[in-house]
This record gives structure tokens, sequence and C-alpha cells, in this order.
């Protein structure tokens, strides 16, 4: 169970976040929508430990992680990924989703969640020789394989066709298991309905407002 | 074999640690104009544990990395806050600041006739460990060389784990190392404490080869080709370092032709590589391209 309470956050005087809440169980599939400038990309920064809220408290498991640095977030089962792909172009890929699987248990998942998405190839290449529908899928992998609680994708759309899109949708789908919670920030509503449960709406200054769609599909 | 040989080798050896200290800095993404400053330590601290002390050598060595290790740790955490070039002013003073600590740093005794201890500005002479034990310049290069290929051993085993990949990922891109669970805090100031192991370890070896040790010794362009060589080699790999102490002291140095033209050519160099390759010679992709067409070929 991880939580968001009394999130609030304001740059210069400027309330960009106030008082957001949010709940997430295991397995569930949020996605947040919302306009640019709203704070979404400030929400996943806080919520990842990226950024520090000035109010408000987080909480995975009833353990309180609010002051914690991004590290320990990430050490303690809340990952991310970022709106531009984010990987060392010393390295090839493979090493660095060995470096992301390297609690124990960990590697044979890793060859798991590898075999499945068909990455094989790509795994003795650096991560700027490889196209970004590819480095998508390994950054959710890099994500997944040390199997974390909570999972946030920051606009995983960002640079992809529509049909590269529905590939990584039917990829999520398929990758995510019954464990970790998942959270889309996205401006697709097509790409929201076909892998999450709920969206909400963020709106300026009034927090998260579900949105009235139907988005099981 | 050929005093002259033996002893530009052993140089050689000794510098070898130097720069692999700058490159372990490097590695965690930061720039030391500081790493003379541990050498420096690990050569007082060395030589008085076994000149004064009559320490067992070995336990002089390990003593001089060990406080080659604490200073680097200190300044680390002074630093703790500070990245890019205010890192590296920082380094470069606190290397001046120790430079003139043992300006001032006396307490000389007398030793069957022979005065021995730092002395102020005339340094610590009289470190008689080579002759007492009747070292020839060979041995010497040979305990040299074999430190350093037991201190290689352990760099390349570092180079094997995630360990280094991790500080790698540090130093390019700490926003990445943390979404990764890595704490940049905790790599930074091992890597620098490590280096200072390293470069007290060196200074150490120094010290005994040299018998004699001043502060003077121990100055900004001791630390800065320390620096140059790490960053011509490359930070692919240990094997980087090495290879820019080759080019300067085993190539430039010790053509005698050439000998004189040494800085000129060799800043030119630098300037050439920062132009043409600023990864340096062996550069990290280079080494993963090498180590994965190696795996293939033998899985």
């Amino acid at each position: 169970m991880y939580s968001l309470q009394g999130i609030g956050k304001s740059f210069g005087g400027i309330d960009v976040l106030t008082d957001i809440s949010l709940t997430l169980k295991p397995g569930q599939r949020l996605g947040i929508t919302g306009a640019n400038g709203v704070g979404k990309s400030t929400l996943i920064n806080i919520a990842t430990g990226f950024l520090k809220p000035d109010s408000g408290h987080i909480q995975l498991n009833k353990k309180t992680l609010t002051h914690q640095p991004a590290w320990a977030f990430a050490q303690a089962g809340i990952q991310r990924t970022f709106q531009s792909t984010r990987f060392l172009t010393t390295a090839n890929l493979g090493e660095q989703l060995l470096l992301a699987a390297r609690a124990p248990g960990s590697k044979s998942r890793l060859t798991k969640l590898i075999e499945l998405s068909g990455l094989q190839a790509s795994l003795h290449l650096f991560p700027d020789e490889i196209p970004l529908p590819v480095l998508r899928k390994a950054e959710v992998i890099r994500g997944l394989a040390a199997s974390p609680e909570v999972l946030f994708l920051d606009e995983p759309s960002a640079g992809l066709t529509a049909n590269e899109l529905d590939q990584f949708g039917a990829f999520l789908k398929q990758q995510l298991g019954q464990k970790t919670a998942l959270v889309v920030v996205e401006h697709r509503l097509d790409f929201m309905a076909m892998i999450t449960d709920s969206v909400v709406e963020m709106q300026l200054n009034r927090g998260l407002v579900k949105r009235g769609v139907d988005v099981k599909t | 074999m050929d005093i002259y040989l033996a002893s530009v080798l052993t140089n050689m050896t000794l510098i070898a640690f130097l720069a692999l200290s700058a490159y372990l800095v490097l590695v965690v993404g930061e720039v030391s104009f500081g790493q003379q400053a541990f050498f420096g330590i690990g050569a007082y601290i060395t030589a008085s544990a076994t000149a004064l002390a009559g320490a067992h050598i070995f336990l002089g060595l390990l003593a001089g990395a060990i406080g080659g290790a604490a200073c680097a740790l200190l300044l680390g955490l002074l630093t703790i806050r500070l990245s890019g070039i205010y890192f590296a002013i920082s380094t470069l003073c606190f290397a001046e600041l120790l430079r003139f600590f043992l300006l001032h740093l006396r307490f000389t005794q007398n030793i069957d006739g022979r005065i021995i201890g730092p002395d102020g500005p005339e340094g610590f002479s009289n470190i008689r460990w080579i002759f007492e034990n009747h070292y020839e310049v060979a041995d010497f290069l040979l305990l040299a060389v074999t430190c350093l290929i037991i201190l290689l051993l352990l760099l390349f085993s570092l180079e094997r784990s995630p360990i280094m990949l991790g500080a790698r990922m540090v130093g390019d891109d700490p926003v990445l190392a943390q979404s990764q669970g890595l704490s940049p805090t905790r790599y930074r100031l091992s890597f620098i404490a490590l280096s200072g192991a390293v470069a007290g370890f060196g200074g150490g070896l120094f010290a005994l080869f040299n018998t004699h040790i001043e502060p003077a010794m121990f100055g900004v362009m001791l630390g800065i080709h320390g620096l140059a060589y790490a960053i011509i080699g490359g930070l692919g790999s240990a094997i980087g370092p090495l290879l820019g102490v080759f080019l300067d002291i085993g190539l430039l140095e010790s053509i005698r032709q050439l000998a004189a033209y040494r800085m000129i050519i060799f800043g030119g160099l630098v300037a050439l590589l920062l132009v043409f390759r600023p990864e340096g010679i062996v550069s990290p992709r280079l080494v993963s391209r090498l180590k994965s067409r190696w795996r293939n070929r033998h899985v």
C-alpha cells in the first residue's frame, strides 16, 4: 500500500500542488492526465523522492518515506521512468539492466522479462544505438527487474507512433504482475484506456478529479 | 638491469598509483587537483613509520594508505555538497593546505648519529629502508611492480562488479543513479577515500625509493600530471591511466632527444586528445564493446 497524504508544493510563492492525496493498492493501475503545467511532473518527482514536498506525507506499507533521499525511495521499491528515456551511453543495455537486477533473486526475473519482450538482440548495444520504442520497453523492464511496489511511468507515449504505442501497451499489460501498482502520467487517453483501471485528471488548484470516462475496455 | 632504465620504470610505477587515484575520482564524476596531497601524506607516514618507529615495510605502507584514505575521506566530507569546479578548487586548496602543514612539520630524532624525521622545508631525509635491506634499484622495481599488479587485480575485479557501473552512473548521471537506488554521496565518499588509499600507498613507496622527501615534491604539478594521465588514458578501465603514464614518462621523458621538449609535446598531446577524443584513449565504450565481443566469442 502506497500513499500520498496532503502533498503541497510551491515554487517561489506559486502553489503548484495543494493537498494532493492518493492511495495505491498492489496491482492497481492508475492513469493521471491533465493540462500542461498543472503539476503532473512535480507530482511524479515528489512521489518518487526527487523533489521534497513542502507539506504532506509519503508512505509505503506504513513506512514513512517523505524525507528520504530519492535513492532510498528506489530501494524501497518505488521505481520510475523518465519522459525522455534515461540510460548511460557508456555502457551497453545488458550491463545496465543487470545493475538494476542486483538484488538477490532479481536476475532470473530479469532474464524472463528480457525473453518475453524479445530484447535479447539489443543487449549488447549502447542505448544511443537502440530505437526509442525498444528503449521504452527496456526502461520498463529496468523498473520491473527488482519487482517494485510501485512503478511510475512519465509520459511513455512521448515520441512513439500510434502503432508503436499499441505495441507498448500490449507489452505493459503482459509484463505487469499482480504485485506492482502502476501509475501512468499521460496525455493519450486511448493508451490509458488500454492499460489502466481508472483515470484521474489533475486540475489547476483542484487536485485530482475523477475522470468521467469509461476507461475499462 | 640498467640502473637508468630501472629507475625510469620505478618512477612510472610510482606515478601510476597517483594516476589511478585520480582515475578513481574521475569515475565518480569529479575532478581532483589534490591527489598529490594524499601521495605526500602517504610518503610522510610511511617514512615516519619505517625510519622513526622501525615498522615493517608493509605495516608502513599500510599506514600510509590508511592515512591517505583518512585525509581523502575528510576532504570528501568537507566537500559533500560541492561538485564540478567548486569541488576541484576545494581539492586544490586542501592539497596546498597540507603542503603548508608539511612545511611546518618538525619532529626529528637523532638515530645512530643521523638526523631523521620531517624537518620543515628541508624535508625528511635518511629514509634508509632500502639501504638497510640491501635493495638494489631492480629489486625495488620488482617490489613496486608487484604492488601495482595486486592493485590492478583488485581494480579489475571491482570493474567486473556492478559497483563500478554504479560509480560511473553516479558520475555521468546522478539522477539516473538515484532512480536505480544508488546513493551518489556514498559512492563519491567511498571512491574518494579509495583514491586516497591508492595515492597514499604509492606515496609510501615513493618515500622508500627516494630516501628523501620534502614538501616541494608534492606540489600542484605532480597532481596535475596524475590527473592528465588518467584523462588521456581514458576512464574505461584502470589500464587507461597506466597508458597515460607510459605515454608521458615512458616515451617522452625517457627518449633523451625528446626530454627537453617533453612538456611542450605532452601539453600538445593533451590538447589534441581533448579535441579529438575527449573520452580518453581507453574509453568506457571501447571497453564495454571489447568485453561483449570477448564474451560472445567465449560463451
